[in-house]
């Protein structure tokens, strides 16, 4: 068999990832362990041109997450000391922003007690393992308990408030965390913090190279965790309960989805990793201060998710970065880096739907709908088809169908003169000239809806009105005017008129 | 209850008051939360207090130390700090409203692009003036008027005569004006609005002005026992907030009443010699939730439902 | 005569539906024109293209000569207070606009202009002449009014300020066929010197012989008015 010639690769071809198995071989796909799911979701297909099969990656997102995350666990270690904190500090915020689009994307509270959540684990875990002598690792268990708590807390006035409202009352109860532990008598000497925690990291290689490389791959498993988490509640069975509820609650709730349940569930679930994190915080700096409830910290974690864009973990991760190499990167701008922070947020939020990552979709969506707004001022009513109408039809016939008719409609409106009309209106039945009968032929073929037809009217024998068919089953035709004919003859011509009309007008 | 304590919870109600019927006026005509209101109450206070810097030496010499100075002086006072709040709202409806207005989900993103402009101005606040407070001079002098046989300290009077002053005023200009109107129609149904002649874009402007200005107001009012300092307008925000939402959000009763509620909470909280001044945000904010959860649409909803069946 | 409105090669539609198709309308000083057609052939559109209210649109729009029309893509409203304030007043389809509003309220928003604003108190008396129900709603809430009471206010809200063209969109849709009558009534009661009225209706019935002219509206193209063909 002769090799196909090559083919043009136009649209998204190029850049699509191909393999091309021989049909031979039945298709093999590992699943990832104690699930029914594929590593990587490959779609086969045979391509309708060259007849071959091709298998195509349907999502790409796996492979850039490995590539990015492989790429800070293999960089990082190799850089300086400070870059070294700048990482692991994103790590961990990212960890949070990740939690927090669970808790924003997945159940829709709009809560702004993020990082009070973890600033109370925190605090627990410290206070537990200082004031009680708790040896560290139980420090996890404690935050994940504080933060179970804290969420339930959190959670009560979520159910009867909606959205910006419950919003806005996080915001209260941030303040009141914070002024809370400021004014905690047994704290009044450090100022509110507590210090001297005992920590993962041994305490003589605290702020030294080794201890800065434990914190960070500490760090990043925590935030490879928060990515697992993200996973396995927003695309398994909570995440697809929530995602039908979203955008229809009361059907939701109509085919029997708790989704208020499933809500708190999620809110839960994010509130007890959140501590896990507030006590990772405690352990990283050997302390906690109430500057983790600041109004202005808690903005710059917004601005975080802001710029990345809600509700996708990728967008987290993004805008953390993003944010986190501003703000701790550049320390040498001062405080010109909030500055920036928050005209990228601006003009991120002015200009994007969703945030940076949403910004390919939304462009495309523009084009697509100035394309069709473009063509929809240019096309006219079953006139030919554009060529870029073309590329998205499937049914290519249909193109050639419809420049067929418009040849032919523009040939028939060269046959329609005066005398046409007249000897239609002299005649309406029976043999009649070629041009006529061409005519005719063609309006005999026009498709049912809004077909005109002939109503003898039901009081008056002789009397009759032209309707107009709907062209559906069970939808009675309309009055196209209320005139009324009183010949049978006179009737044919009116409905020949009406025809022409549209003939010419089209 | 002593008059002390009565008068305190007044002049800390005036306060809050402002700066929630700043925030529920904007939320119930433009459909925005502002979260730049306190960079709005930073901004004024620092406007004021270059004001006064330049105006002091300039009506000492003109009108020298007596009543009328001091008059002139807080006339200034008072003046910039409207100014400088109308402009800031200015500001807000130029990157909040404006170009957003028209875009989906509005709510959210007004807000997000509020708080970016609270977190900027404060840095800029910050980058230009320093962390150092400062204060404003005492545009009500020191002395106490007796009324009623009760001694109220001036600053106190000053600020409860302003507050209630103002916020008649704007009542009767909601009420009674064409714009108030205007502002009503755009609220309920912007294409019914438009239809009667009014232009959505720049109805909103006045509305957004006026917010600020009363902020302002909040501000040099607020400055007379506080100082101004690039943070300050974090704590009269939320406080703002919360009440507005107690007050159920877009209503101006509402929010007077909730103002009154929480500054009388406050003066008794602060003044039972066992729980004290630290108890007093948490005894607030216990307040307000426990009423949110009795009542979600705060203590007058009514708006909202009016809102909520033009979308049904 | 006067022209009051000119349209020329009017198209316009919302994303990638064109709902009407070169349309060309022109509406004389005095007239009362009755826009006749079925649901969905673009007659709702038409109107809303006078406003600048659609998605799209494309084509002249010549008002006493002053041109509110050309092409425009984005912004839907934006000029509409101006074409308003010109003196094109529009009752949209279906009820009153603002239903957290009172009778007077609502009336009151009609007012736009300076003058009207002033005289609102006797304007609204004159609406109410019309409109003779209203007189005891007045501080009745909108939104809680019967549908014929609501279709009154809507309409007695475009009548507060003096228009020189009035668009009504489907007086008598959802209405008892009583009250729809009372309705029109009303408009064929206004005075016609220097002014001009289009309404849009479904219902031939109600308009016939009522009306200066009547023009068909199918598929986004006008019948009746403009033909190639004569249709007699």
């Amino acid at each position: 068999m002769p090799e196909m010639k090559k083919l043009y690769e136009i649209g998204n071809r190029p850049r699509e990832i191909f393999l091309s198995p021989d049909g031979e071989t039945p298709t093999r796909r590992s699943r990832v362990p104690f699930t029914r799911r594929h590593w990587l979701k490959w779609r086969s297909r045979y391509n309708p041109k060259s007849l071959k099969l091709e298998k195509r990656l349907e999502d790409k997102k796996p492979l850039w997450w490995m590539l990015s995350l492989g790429l800070l666990l293999l960089v990082t270690p190799f850089l300086g000391n400070s870059a070294l904190t700048v990482a692991s500090i994103f790590c961990m915020f990212a960890a949070i922003n990740v939690l927090w689009t669970l808790i924003i994307g997945t159940a829709g509270i709009f809560s702004l007690a993020t990082l009070a959540v973890v600033g109370v684990s925190g605090y627990a875990a410290a206070a537990f393992n200082v004031y009680l002598g708790v040896p560290w690792p139980f420090m996890f268990v404690i935050g994940c308990l504080t933060g179970l708590v804290a969420g339930g807390v959190l959670a009560l006035p979520s159910t009867r408030l909606d959205g910006l409202y419950f919003a806005l009352l996080t915001l209260g109860i941030v303040e009141i965390c914070r002024v809370f532990v400021q004014q905690l008598k047994s704290l009044g000497a450090t100022n509110g913090s507590i210090n001297q925690v005992d920590s993962f990291i041994p305490s003589d290689w605290f702020l030294q190279r080794e201890g800065l490389l434990l914190g960070f791959f500490g760090a990043f498993a925590l935030l490879l965790g928060a990515l697992l988490l993200f996973k396995l509640v927003n695309s398994e069975r909570l995440g697809m309960l929530l995602q039908t509820a979203r955008d229809e609650e009361a059907f939701a709730e109509a085919i029997g989805i708790d989704y208020r349940r499933a809500r708190l569930m999620v809110f839960m679930i994010s509130s007890a990793g959140l501590g896990i994190i507030g006590a990772f915080y405690a352990m990283y700096y050997r302390s906690i201060s109430p500057s983790i409830f600041s109004l202005d910290q808690l903005l710059l974690l917004f601005a975080m998710i802001v710029i990345g864009g809600i509700g996708r973990a990728d967008g987290a991760v993004l805008g953390t970065a993003i944010v986190v190499l501003i703000d701790k990167g550049l320390l040498d701008l001062g405080p010109v880096r909030i500055l920036i922070v928050a005209a990228i947020m601006l003009l991120v939020t002015l200009l994007t739907n969703n945030g940076l990552v949403g910004a390919r979709e939304q462009f495309r969506n523009y084009r697509n709908r100035k394309k069709s707004e473009a063509r929809a001022r240019r096309t006219e009513k079953g006139g030919e088809v554009m060529p870029e109408e073309a590329t998205d039809m499937p049914d290519k016939q249909e193109i050639f169908y419809r420049r067929f008719n418009k040849r032919l409609r523009d040939e028939l409106k060269l046959l329609i003169t005066p005398e046409l009309i007249e000897e239609h209106r002299r005649k309406p039945l029976g043999r009649h000239s070629d041009a006529l009968s061409r005519v005719l032929n063609y309006f005999r073929r026009s498709e049912m809806p809004d077909k005109y037809a002939i109503l003898r009217q039901p009081e008056n024998f002789n009397h009759y009105k032209i309707v107009a068919l709907s062209g559906e089953r069970g939808a009675p035709p309309r009055l196209v005017d209320d005139r009324l004919y009183e010949s049978i003859d006179e009737a044919y011509h009116a409905v020949f008129l009406l025809r022409v009309n549209d003939l010419l007008e089209s | 209850m002593s008059t002390v304590t009565l008068i305190h919870g007044l002049n800390l109600a005036a306060i809050y008051g402002l700066m929630a019927i700043g925030i529920s006026i904007l939320w119930s005509s433009v459909g925005m939360i502002n979260m730049a209101h306190g960079a709005t109450f930073a901004a004024s206070g620092y406007a004021a207090w270059q004001v006064s810097l330049i105006a002091q030496p300039l009506i000492a010499a003109w009108l020298g130390t007596g009543l009328d100075a001091s008059i002139a002086m807080g006339a200034t006072m008072i003046a910039s700090g409207l100014g400088a709040g109308a402009i800031f709202g200015g500001l807000i409806f130029l990157l909040a409203y404006l170009p957003i207005h028209e875009k989906a989900n509005f709510a959210v993103r007004s807000l997000i692009v509020t708080l970016a402009i609270n977190l900027a101005t404060v840095q800029l606040l910050l980058y230009f003036f320093g962390p150092r407070q400062r204060a404003l001079p005492k545009i009500f002098g020191l002395g106490r008027t007796e009324i009623l046989g009760i001694p109220i300290r001036n600053d106190q009077l000053g600020t409860i005569v302003a507050t209630a002053l103002l916020m008649l005023v704007v009542v009767i200009w909601l009420k009674r004006s064409r714009k108030g109107l205007e502002i009503t129609a755009m609220m309920q149904n912007p294409e019914g609005a438009v239809l009667s002649g009014i232009s959505v874009r720049w109805t909103a402007l006045p509305v957004t002005m006026l917010t600020g200005a009363l902020a302002g107001l909040a501000a040099i009012l607020l400055s007379q026992t506080v100082f101004v300092s690039p943070t300050a307008g974090a704590l009269p925000l939320i406080k703002g907030l919360t009440i507005a939402l107690l007050g159920g959000l877009g209503s101006i009763p509402g929010a007077i009443m909730g103002a009154i509620l929480i500054g009388f909470l406050e003066a008794i909280v602060g003044s039972i010699s066992f729980l004290g001044q630290r108890y007093v945000l948490f005894s607030q904010f216990l307040f307000i939730i426990t009423v949110l959860i009795i009542r979600p649409r705060g203590l007058g909803g009514l708006l909202d439902q009016t809102r909520e069946s033009r979308n049904a | 005569m006067h022209e009051i409105l000119k349209i020329e090669g009017l198209s316009a539609g919302y994303g990638p539906l064109r709902v009407l198709h070169e349309i060309d309308f022109s509406v004389q000083e005095g007239e009362r024109i009755g826009l006749v057609g079925l649901n969905g052939h673009g007659k709702s559109t038409l109107m809303r293209s006078v406003m600048s209210l659609v998605g799209w649109q494309n084509g002249s729009i010549r008002f006493k000569g002053q041109e509110i029309g050309g092409a425009r893509s984005t912004g839907a409203g934006r000029r509409t207070h101006a074409i308003v304030q010109l003196g094109v007043a529009l009752t949209p389809q279906g009820d009153a606009i603002f239903p957290g509003m009172t009778v007077a309220q609502h009336l009151d928003c009609g007012a736009h202009s300076k003058l009207a604003w002033r005289q609102r108190a006797q304007r609204r008396d004159a609406v109410m002449d019309i409109f003779p129900p209203l007189r005891k709603l007045e501080s009745a809430l909108v939104g809680t009014l019967s549908g014929g009471e609501r279709r009154m206010v809507s309409v007695g809200r475009a009548l507060m300020t003096e228009a020189s063209l009035y668009l009504i969109d489907e007086p008598s849709l959802g209405l008892a066929p009583k009250i729809s009558k009372a309705v029109l009534e009303a408009l064929f009661a206004l005075p016609k010197a220097g002014k001009a009225m289009v309404i849009a209706e479904q219902n031939v019935a109600l308009l016939a012989g009522r009306v200066d002219r009547m023009v068909g509206m199918h598929a986004g193209r006008l019948r009746g008015d403009v033909g190639h063909v004569a249709l007699s």
